[in-house]
């Protein structure tokens, strides 16, 4: 099991179908995630990264959907399961925990049989051993007052206190791999460190591997051991935590890392990504999918069927357009007057 | 909880005096009167008896002071004289009512069995065959008007056919209180019952459906999926209770509703109840009858939303009432 | 003298309880705050979710009724003015808001849209609304032939652009802009922020921005007010909040915003585990018996820090 890694993503495309056509809004993306890794997934809205996180869980609706590759977990391929055997890996051996915290609890149940749901599904345990195992788990993941939580419905929480008995439901039955799908997004800042320490704890703890889907970069920094950038279903870069920040590549990541507000940019113009995220049903299908946002590149330095390829070890980019790459001189902001 | 209900009923009070005094001028109001059209027709009235009469009973007094006596009876528990069965207006209601709850009862328990199923499975099984043909029996019934509908059923079911009897609340031939008596109540109730609560289904299948569907969406439903509860599972522990509620908001109102009755299936049925004794009075200008009836029919809407308030706190831990 | 001046605002809501539903306590969703606003600045009030930075903003706008206090704009009190000056008054302020998807109508053109301040302040002819409602979008860099087009038809910075060029038309001088781009991604937020830095030069506006994040904060704001429950914590320079925060609730705030860089994560991780050490044990330092933070006093000419 020590080199295996526990999960392993080949070639997958999740397509939806919009009306009679089938559309890939995940792309040709492999990826692995080890035992005790944090993963992170970051690109900007449309990108494809949660709909590949719900492809790993099995959660896009059958009719609609049309997954193809691999995902390899502990051996088998998660996409040839039965919805039954799928079943057992979710909230088993795969945990995952939602954006919003408001939305992501059944407001008719208490919050202890919401995470006692788990157990029930997957053991035979007694009540009285799921409910002492609750309580643990509501203690562990930082609830002042368990008892008193267990009772409670999800309305009389704060939103971090509720976000943290989402973790407790994604990690009640000690799950291999945990999914955080924007995990702080919809929380306050203090909150947002408290969650993020929260969840480093626990991974220290149990050995977890952790896929990270978010958009901020911030959060990366502090979370990830290794990070994976996508943009319009495909993955450009990916290397470990420190190379990607000291060193990125590829000319969407570097754009991205230039548009934030840092504190060394104080009131200097932000970069400004140029045109704008094609949608599901416009991805261009071949070649470099950035390539229309930097237009002041010429056509030569791109690939015609780029690859993601290691440049260096262990970090990897698509396309040969980074070797060249630099910002335009004259950046006048999004100038382009169409309309998505 | 029981000062809430407590402060409900108070607020109550000057609600329900504002709909006796507007109950009353609007009666005041309707041209004619249960005596004037005797005249005509009984040959021992002439117009001197009909002034005394008249006299007799207060109707020429000021309005305000024939209000005064109506409430204050009201406040007795006494709802007036019925002028046209010459009985007290309570003991007419009272002989009545039962045939209204019971119908109204049928109906409304009828109407939850075979639209909750049906709202279910359209919501669950979106787009399919069985969900294309409870969408197609909603619109018919949507389309389809209670009275059109009620007398086609009569007709096949209770003429043509002959399965069913056509008129009245129970076979008089046969005694009080016998088995053959509570059989032939039920014969006498299936028809209308039935048809009362085909054509009342519309709304719960469409509301529980929409619910069902969006519910469906929701986050909550995407963690519960992502334990690994299996797909039944889902339905019935998740998104069946959180689309219920707004049904059990109208159970309130649907509950109260039973005693006011349908004029509709009353009169098509020849049903004897509530509902048929209502029209009957506003034909007859049988006032005190029906200022009775209004009345009792907007007490029992204030109790319905209260009801209705009371079942939501209990079925939805966010709406807590104190 | 100040452009926008608020002293002592207070917006309460009413707690009602017991049988009869007498009010029996309020909820102060902004207690006792006062600030100014110079002409041609940035000013960023900063907070959690629930702390009334939001409502503070709306009470200047008038959309929110204030319990007590003063909004002086150029001096006059806006709350004390009858319904027609304030009408008057309401041109030069003008309000961004936080999501471009809600916030404009589904049903309208954008023509119609960016002309509606126009239709309820001036009286213009369709021909001259036309060109000026175009010479707006073109500001915003949006395409002037888009006017009869509808808002699910442009990308949420387009959409954006298009709440902002109306907020224009009337040629505000004050623009109050709550959570301008939290519904954005990075890249689209990075084009609106520029833009609004553009147009705030071009127009000399003021602005009074409202946000949680306090990296955008930091690179837009000229002064900034930090919030809590309804008060002020700490008001100064961008520098002074940044490079010298006083308060334990500033330090709290401005020690959770993650570092971008990872080589970094230990430290933070332990300066924040500090500071909240530090926040539980002098509490009594910052927050009255109440929990309530101590009136703002000045530790510098530009810095001011509420302490006992």
């Amino acid at each position: 099991m020590s080199n295996q890694p526990l999960l392993q993503i080949q070639n997958l495309r999740t397509s939806f179908r919009i009306g009679d056509d089938y559309f890939a809004a995940v792309d040709d993306v492999s990826l692995t995630v080890n035992e005790n890794e944090v993963v992170a997934i970051v690109g900007e809205s449309g990108c494809g990264k949660s709909a590949l996180a719900m492809s790993i869980m099995g959660l896009h609706p059958q009719e609609r959907t049309k997954l193809e590759g691999k995902i390899n977990f502990k051996g088998k391929n998660l996409l040839s399961l039965s919805t039954n055997e799928m079943n057992k890996v979710r909230g088993k051996e795969i945990g995952m925990i939602f954006q919003d915290p408001l939305t992501a609890l059944n407001p008719l149940m208490t919050c202890g049989k919401q995470i006692e749901e788990s157990m029930t599904v997957h053991t035979n345990m007694s009540s009285e051993a799921k409910r002492k195992r609750t309580i643990e788990l509501l203690k562990k993941v930082g609830i002042p007052n368990p008892e008193r939580t267990y009772k409670q419905y999800p309305h009389e929480l704060s939103g971090g206190m509720r976000q943290r008995v989402v973790i407790a439901i994604a990690v009640a039955c000690d799950p291999l791999l945990v999914i955080a799908d924007e995990p702080t997004t919809a929380l306050d800042v203090t909150i947002q460190a408290q969650i993020m320490d929260l969840l480093k704890d626990l991974q220290n703890q149990t050995k977890t591997g952790i896929i990270l889907i978010t958009h901020d970069l911030g959060v990366v920094a502090e979370m990830a051991d290794r990070v994976a950038v996508m943009y319009a279903g495909e993955i450009v870069e990916i290397a470990d935590v420190h190379t990607l920040f000291k060193n990125p590549l590829h000319p969407y990541t570097r754009s991205l890392f230039n548009s934030i507000p840092s504190s060394t940019s104080t009131k200097d113009r932000l970069h400004v990504i140029q045109g704008i995220v094609p949608s599901l049903k416009n991805l261009p299908r071949s070649g470099c999918r950035f390539k229309d946002r930097i237009k002041w590149i010429g056509d030569k330095e791109h690939e015609v069927n780029p690859l993601l390829r290691e440049v260096s070890p262990n970090h990897y980019v698509r396309c040969t357009c980074y070797k060249n790459f630099h910002f335009s001189d004259e950046d006048v902001g999004d100038m382009n007057y169409g309309i998505s | 909880m029981l000062k809430f209900i407590l402060r409900r009923i108070l607020v109550m009070i000057p609600q329900l005096f504002i709909l006796s005094i507007l109950i009353f001028l609007l009666a005041k109001a309707m041209p004619g009167d249960a005596l004037t059209g005797q005249l005509a027709s009984n040959p021992k009235m002439d117009a001197q008896t009909l002034h005394e009469l008249k006299q007799k009973l207060g109707m020429y007094d000021p309005y305000y002071v024939q209000y005064a006596r109506w409430i204050k009876g009201l406040l007795h528990g006494n709802l007036g004289m019925s002028i046209i069965h010459q009985t007290p207006v309570t003991s007419l209601i009272a002989g009545k009512m039962w045939n209204t709850v019971l119908l109204g009862a049928a109906v409304l328990i009828l109407s939850y069995l075979i639209a909750i199923p049906l709202g279910i499975i359209g919501g669950r099984w979106t787009d399919t065959w069985a969900d294309k043909m409870i969408v197609g029996y909603n619109y018919l019934t949507y389309a389809t008007p209670l009275f059109i509908f009620a007398l086609l059923m009569l007709f096949i079911f209770g003429f043509v056919l002959g399965w069913f009897p056509t008129s009245g609340s129970v076979d008089i031939r046969v005694e009080n209180g016998t088995f053959a008596y509570y059989m032939s109540k039920l014969n006498h109730l299936i028809l209308p019952a039935l048809s009362g609560a085909i054509v009342s289904t519309t709304v719960t299948i469409q509301y529980l459906r929409n619910e069902i569907i969006d519910t469906k969406i929701k986050d909550f439903v995407k963690t519960a999926r992502a334990k690994g509860v299996s797909e039944s599972k889902v339905y019935t522990r998740h998104i069946f209770r959180n689309s219920l509620l707004p049904i059990a908001a109208f159970l309130g109102y649907d509950i109260v509703s039973l005693i006011g009755g349908s004029v509709f299936l009353e009169s098509i049925y020849g049903y004897p109840g509530i509902g048929q004794l209502f029209l009957t009075s506003i034909m007859q200008r049988d006032f005190s009858v029906v200022t009775a009836l209004v009345m009792i029919s907007g007490l029992a809407t204030l109790i319905g939303t209260l009801l209705s308030d009371i079942i939501l706190s209990a079925v939805d831990p966010r709406i807590r009432i104190e | 003298m100040a452009f926008l001046k608020v002293n002592n605002l207070k917006v309460y809501y009413p707690i009602r309880g017991g049988f009869f539903r007498r009010v029996v306590a309020h909820v102060k969703a902004v207690d006792d705050i006062s600030f100014e606003l110079n002409q041609g600045e940035t000013y960023g009030l900063v907070g959690e979710s629930g702390c009334g930075k939001t409502t503070t903003g709306r009470t200047i706008m008038g959309l929110i009724k204030a319990t007590s206090g003063e909004v002086l704009f150029e001096n006059q009190d806006l709350l004390k003015m009858n319904r027609r000056d304030f009408n008057q008054h309401r041109k030069d302020i003008q309000m961004i808001f936080q999501d471009p998807y809600s916030s404009l109508n589904p049903r309208k053109r954008v023509l119609d849209i960016v002309a509606e301040p126009l239709r309820n302040f001036e009286r213009l002819s369709p021909a001259e609304e036309k060109k000026k409602v175009q010479f707006y979008l073109e500001k915003v860099g949006l395409n002037p032939e888009a006017i009869y087009n509808y808002p699910h038809e442009f990308s949420g910075g387009q959409r954006q652009r298009i709440g902002i060029a109306r907020a224009l038309t009337l040629k505000p001088k004050l623009i109050i802009a709550d959570e301008p781009v939290s519904a954005l991604d990075v890249s689209v937020q990075a084009q609106v922020l520029n833009f609004m830095q553009d147009i705030q030069k071009e127009f000399n506006l003021t602005y009074l921005f409202i946000s949680h994040d306090l990296g955008i904060i930091q690179h837009m704001c000229d002064r900034i007010g930090i919030m809590y429950r309804g008060q002020f914590v700490e008001e100064g320079t961008s520098r002074d909040i940044y490079t010298n925060p006083q308060h334990i609730y500033t330090k709290r705030l401005i020690s959770a915003i993650p570092d971008i860089n990872p080589e970094n994560r230990e430290n933070q991780m332990k300066l924040r585990q500090e500071i909240n050490s530090e926040y539980k044990n002098s509490y009594d330092k910052y927050f009255n018996a109440e929990g309530k933070v101590y009136n703002l006093k000045p530790i510098s000419d530009t810095h001011l820090v509420a302490l006992p």
